[in-house]
């Protein structure tokens, strides 16, 4: 409870927590929308905001308020199975190499430096183009996360690295506890929290590569994402023809989910590690 | 003494070579790894490359009969040279890669896919450069400065900013750029690299026309990385900020200008430049992006052509050289690194 | 050091700022007419040997360079003679020897006189080098070709063909005639680059992108010494440039600022294009869209699987379409709708639309239990247009006007009617309203599209998947990049390209859009096809095979006898439905009357309106300039 307090003494934390509290339930919405959001013509096109379409309607003859309230839960989605998908490879390369060390722990990170230098969008764009159109939610999840987790991976093993050192884990070996009790038992607990402050930045970086993706046309176009919503607002000229309702909604929605994100990692960073506060927030 | 000296000379000596080999031994692998998936992934298509061609001129409308069609496929089998066994086009594709040589382009055949390269590499490195170095300079001195004088005004002002603006999708970013001064207020051109009409040449007019026309999609970029490595300076300054020496310095009455400038933003930019290098990658994918929105000659606007059009041997050479550029580019920065920072041991 | 990085930034800045004076064009702007590209960024910006391969013919090559023997006019419906003297050209009775007779007094831009040695050559070097792209037929065909005197050319056939001319027909395409002066000093035919282009037409290449964005043509001094130019007069551009966009965004603003003359956008596109002053449509009103395209976008069924074997499957489907909502999806109304299997252009209404009216109401279709049902909808133009006029689009109120717009009519939407028609096969529907194949199986179908958003049959697909979802079967729609390749494979349950290949949009012949049904053409699933629209269907029938000999038989100037068989293609292809026609083919086209005006728009249709089709160059002597 303390802790919960602390954090929300930081004005960041505060606002981030607000902003993402108010898209999870805008993403709960959507179970309760009169519409389907693959099918078309099912409202006016293209009308402003007005009652009842709060947000308008697009020139597909969706309700933008409901379409969005779609994109938001499959973001979320795709976003929270890439993070927890990348968080597991994450956790256990970088506990292998931590723990094991030597020529392990060597080609580990050789291969970890090495993805984390490819251009990751381009490898995203080329599985993607095959892929093309038949990627599911699920699927651009597991994409994303086969990508993002190297950085992460090098994090947890620089906290492995300093808890070897440390008594218990000597105290632990010569009490004779097995390799796994100990990483689960003793390892876990610290590194937990820093898997858990990582999962925001990478849900930031999955988010905007699936924007990126579909800006380019490369996801499933019929599943409302905010990278498909763009998409189709782009597309179809809304900025032109001046339905500004039609994009300003992904655009706001994105600004308001990245921020919030941002915000509650950064604060959350400092909380738990003022010292190495600065290093951790370069990565996105 | 002199003997620990030597010892420790020779010793770092060793260390530098060591880390220099593999440092270099790693861009081989990166290399290696990041071609092979460029081989591999799109032989899981089941594209006929022949009749990709072929297919396009019947959309256009081409009338071409059977006996046409027939013709047609036999002369471009013998033109891609498609056969063999996976290990066999394996092989080819890596001494392919040695000469740069990708085969001719599916959308654009005949051109072979590294003239294209070689036609488009340049504007999207020159934009990606210029932007890149700019923002990196600019993020940072702000961001320093901003760090500095965290609880002043302005520097609160330009966090607002910062932090609505780096989340924004570049292209929707660009799109509102290019509306503002080339629609709304036509001080810059809609798009391309240069002024149309007549070749380039190499003249101050014609460096001028380019340096116009790639104004927007520099500000673009500028503006987006700038913001995050504004953040992120910020956050170092505070941190230094607090330090002793500079704490000493501040007592010691150094000015003000001086003490940012010199004891504060110059020491947390070393960690900086190792960021850069991390974050190439990032902003090369950006710089893909945001040449499709103002129709710039570079890989972006190809790729995204390749992507439409399924020209997987340009969409594969494009990824290639993508990999090649970065990894070199990641790469000449760290080694780079060590001659910015005296400090800095290698292992 | 800082400081030198402001100062260099500063002074770049204002550097950049200072330059504006810089005009983005070397030609003065209203001489010059500026158009797209269509086909996009140019890959072989140094290579105008278009008769070797794919060439980016519409960078200018063949609207303003090159001329064809004849060229067929869909705004019109005739075919005109260019470089030849006149239409039809000549056969002898068994079709085997054509006799081309030249237009005299034409020149090479060169400056070499045009003869016909120079067609003869062409024919020569196409029948002796394969690699050339229409060697195949020349090769076939071509027993022997002979000059028999300047300005005349007779080809005798190895067997007797009645449309060998066809190949020399520009739709987007020919065999157009070489220059032999030039060709023959060459080596190698197929690594010829030929730059710069030496045509007979009113253009020549002024200067060119090397990364391939933009190409610039100049009017000829002696431009009265092109076919063009001796048949139409003086272009009137001095300068023409092709330009290609990345975006339709940054196309729509070339637009608004003056930048671009012609454009070809999405309906999206036009619609915001519009909204200036000085930008028009095709159509000065209401819809807007140029609708004299000849092809017609439609459903493609697989005929080698089950169950779309079955006539009463097919037929049910198209039942289950409400047209109103699919042509809102697929064109925001603006398209005229075609029952049957070719486009209502101007070409085809008299001879078949109008013909076929009376046969089309009274069409029946049994629904096995002795009801008969008459499912064409001669009311669907005046429904379309209320729907249209409740968007708020200014419809006119018309009835003729309302059917050029609308079409004449397609079929009811009737999911009463389909239901019976599956159920007779034994399909059934559970209590969720899903349809069930008649093993007991769910009704999945895989519908397959282009993969690029803003194509025709993409959208196309978007509104066949919504409707059929409608109606309760399970429609996946999949977008392959693979999708000409898996076409001609036959690899899909149900695909949208065109409902046939694309007639010539002129003249009567429908023997080029019916030649895909032959049953010489169809391939099992898994080998290749020639033709995606049409062939992909893989459907054949021994009434179509004996239509398509008879009409081998007759000659091309015989128009009772070609529309006679054409009609009773068009009724067979209706009864059997092997494909589902939608709507005849649409251009959205923005005009920017700043520096251009006259242009070929609905209302002074004189010739075609596309600026990527070689028929442009029969426009340019058409145009004015906006400020005298």
């Amino acid at each position: 409870m303390k802790i919960v307090q602390e954090l929300f003494r930081d004005y960041r934390f505060t606002l981030g927590f607000i902003f993402l509290t108010a898209l999870v339930a805008l993403a709960f919405l959507s179970f309760l929308s009169p519409y389907d959001p693959v099918k078309w013509l099912q409202v006016p096109r293209d009308m402003p905001p007005s009652w009842p379409h709060i947000l308008g309607t697009n020139s597909k003859g969706q309700d933008v308020f409901w379409e969005a309230t779609f994109a938001i839960r499959n973001s979320l989605l795709i976003a929270l199975i890439a993070a927890s998908v990348s968080r597991i490879i994450a956790a256990v390369v970088g506990l292998i190499a931590g723990y094991k060390g030597g020529s392990v722990d060597q080609a580990l990170m050789f291969l970890t430096d090495g993805i984390l230098v490819l251009p990751l969008v381009m490898m995203l764009i080329l599985v993607a183009s095959i892929m093309k159109g038949q990627i599911s939610l699920v699927g651009l999840g597991i994409l994303l996360a086969f990508f993002g987790w190297p950085w992460d991976a090098r994090t947890v093993r620089a906290q492995v690295l300093s808890l070897r050192e440390q008594v218990f884990t000597q105290t632990a070996m010569l009490s004779g506890k097995g390799v796994l009790a100990l990483v689960l038992g003793e390892y876990m607990p610290h590194i937990s929290p820093l898997l858990l402050s990582t999962v925001l930045n990478n849900m930031t970086w999955s988010i905007s590569s699936e924007i990126t993706l579909a800006i380019l046309g490369l996801s499933k176009l019929e599943t409302p994402t905010l990278g498909t919503m763009l998409y189709w607002a782009l597309r179809r000229q809304a900025l032109l023809l001046g339905y500004w309702w039609w994009i300003l909604t992904p655009v706001v929605l994105t600004l308001v989910l990245l921020v919030g994100l941002y915000f509650i990692s950064v604060s959350l960073c400092e909380y738990l590690d003022p010292r190495t506060r600065a290093q951790r927030v370069t990565m996105e | 003494m002199d003997d620990l000296e030597e010892e420790n000379k020779r010793m770092k000596a060793k260390t530098l070579r060591t880390y220099l080999a593999r440092r270099i031994l790693q861009y081989i692998f990166v290399v290696f790894l990041g071609l092979s998936l460029v081989f591999f992934i799109p032989r899981l298509l089941p594209q006929d490359p022949i009749r990709a061609i072929i297919g396009q001129f019947q959309q256009h409308g081409a009338g071409l009969d059977t006996k046409t069609v027939e013709t047609m496929v036999v002369t471009f089998q013998e033109l891609f040279g498609l056969s063999g066994s996976l290990v066999e086009q394996y092989l080819t594709f890596w001494r392919r890669i040695l000469t740069l040589d990708f085969g001719p382009s599916f959308f654009q055949f005949p051109t072979p896919v590294s003239e294209l390269l070689r036609r488009f590499l340049p504007w999207t490195l020159g934009l990606m450069l210029t932007s890149t170095v700019v923002a990196w300079l600019i993020g940072n001195i702000i961001g320093g400065i901003a760090g500095y004088f965290s609880r002043s005004r302005w520097a609160r002002l330009m966090d607002v900013l910062a932090t609505v603006v780096r989340p924004m999708p570049h292209y929707v970013f660009g799109l509102v750029l290019l509306i503002l001064f080339a629609y709304l207020w036509k001080v810059f051109p809609l798009g391309g690299g240069a002024s149309i009409g007549k070749p380039l040449s190499f003249n101050i007019v014609s460096l001028l026309d380019v340096l116009r026309h790639s104004f927007l999609p520099i500000l673009t970029l500028v503006i987006l990385n700038g913001a995050v490595w504004y953040h992120q300076m910020r956050l170092l300054v505070q941190n230094v900020k607090n330090e002793d020496f500079v704490q000493y310095a501040k007592m010691g009455g150094v000015r003000t200008w001086c003490l940012v400038s010199q004891y504060v933003i110059r020491n947390a930019m070393l960690p900086q430049v190792t960021g850069l290098a991390l974050s190439i990658g990032q902003i090369y994918s950006a710089a893909i992006i945001v040449e499709i929105v103002f129709s710039y000659p570079g890989l972006g606007t190809l790729l995204f052509e390749a992507i439409s059009r399924a020209d997987y041997n340009l969409i594969m050479g494009i990824a290639a050289i993508s990999i090649l550029t970065v990894s070199t580019l990641v790469l000449i920065v760290d080694l780079l690194y060590p001659l910015l920072d005296p400090r800095i041991r290698y292992r | 050091m800082r400081k030198g990085v402001r100062l260099m930034l500063i002074v770049l800045v204002v550097g950049i700022v200072l330059c504006f004076s810089c005009l983005a064009l070397a030609q003065p702007r209203e001489e010059t007419l500026i158009h797209d590209t269509v086909t996009g960024v140019v890959g072989t910006p140094d290579d105008f040997n278009t008769w070797a391969g794919w060439r980016w013919p519409d960078r200018g090559l063949h609207q303003y360079c090159l001329e064809p023997l004849w060229i067929a006019e869909p705004a019109t419906g005739e075919i005109l003679p260019l470089l030849a003297r006149a239409w039809p050209p000549e056969y002898n009775e068994d079709f085997t020897k054509m006799t081309i007779y030249l237009r005299e007094g034409i020149y090479w831009n060169d400056g070499i006189p045009f003869t016909a040695d120079d067609v003869v050559f062409t024919i020569e070097l196409h029948k002796r080098v394969p690699q050339l792209l229409m060697h195949g037929p020349m090769a076939e065909y071509v027993k022997e070709v002979r000059k028999i005197d300047d300005y005349t050319v007779e080809i005798a056939l190895t067997k007797p063909n009645s449309r060998f001319h066809s190949y020399f027909l520009d739709r987007w395409g020919a065999l157009r005639p070489m220059p032999k002066h030039v060709f023959e000093k060459v080596e190698d035919p197929i690594t010829f680059k030929f730059n710069p282009p030496v045509g007979t037409g009113p253009y020549v290449l002024e200067s060119y992108d090397p990364a391939g964005y933009w190409t610039t043509w100049k009017r000829r001094e002696d431009w009265d010494r092109s076919a063009t130019g001796q048949i139409y007069g003086e272009p009137k551009p001095k300068y023409i440039t092709t330009r290609v966009f990345a975006t339709e965004e940054a196309k729509i603003l070339a637009l608004l600022n003056g930048e671009l003359d012609l454009a070809y956008l999405s309906v999206e596109g036009m619609r915001a294009a519009m909204r200036a002053p000085h930008v028009r449509t095709w159509r000065k009103e209401w819809p807007w869209a140029c609708n004299i395209d000849p092809f017609v976008p439609g459903l493609v069924f697989n005929h080698m699987k089950e169950p779309y074997n079955l006539r009463d499957v097919r037929w049910a489907l198209t039942l289950a379409i409400n047209i109103e909502e699919f042509m809102t999806i697929a064109a925001d109304l603006m398209a005229p709708v075609s029952p049957i299997h070719i486009p209502p252009v101007p070409a085809y209404k008299k001879a078949y639309f109008e013909p076929m009216y009376e046969w089309l109401v009274n069409f029946e279709l049994d629904l096995g239990n002795g009801e008969k049902f008459k499912p064409f909808d001669p009311e669907v133009p005046f429904k379309l247009a209320a729907l249209a006029k409740k968007k708020g689009y200014p419809v006119p109120e018309d009835p003729e006007a309302i059917k050029d717009i609308f079409g004449i009519g397609w079929w009811k939407y009737a999911p009463d009617v389909a239901e019976k028609l599956l159920t007779k096969h034994g399909f059934f529907k559970d209590e969720f309203g899903r349809w069930h194949l008649p093993d007991g199986s769910l009704w999945r179908i895989q519908l397959s599209g282009h993969p690029e958003p803003t194509t025709f049959h993409h959208r196309t697909m978007l509104a066949a998947a919504d409707q059929w979802r409608k109606f309760g079967i399970g429609v996946e729609t999949w977008t392959p990049v693979a999708f000409t390749t898996l076409n001609l494979l036959g690899e899909f349950d149900v695909n949208t390209t065109w409902a046939a290949l694309e007639p010539w949009g002129a003249g009567v012949d429908l023997y080029r859009t019916l030649w895909p049904f032959h049953s010489s053409q169809v391939r099992p699933i898994g080998e290749y096809v020639a033709f995606d629209p049409g062939g992909s269907a893989r459907w054949s029938d021994p009434r179509m095979d004996e239509i398509i000999t008879k009409l081998e038989k007759v000659a091309i100037a015989d128009e009772k006898a070609t529309i006679e068989l054409g009609l009773e293609a068009l009724k067979l292809l209706v009864e059997e439905m092997p494909t589902i026609p939608v709507y005849g083919g649409i251009a959205f086209l923005g005009w920017s009357e700043m520096y251009w005006t006259n242009y070929p728009g609905a209302e002074n249709l004189y010739p075609h309106p596309w600026h990527w089709w070689p028929n442009f160059k029969l426009t340019l002597p058409f145009l004015k300039p906006a400020k005298e």
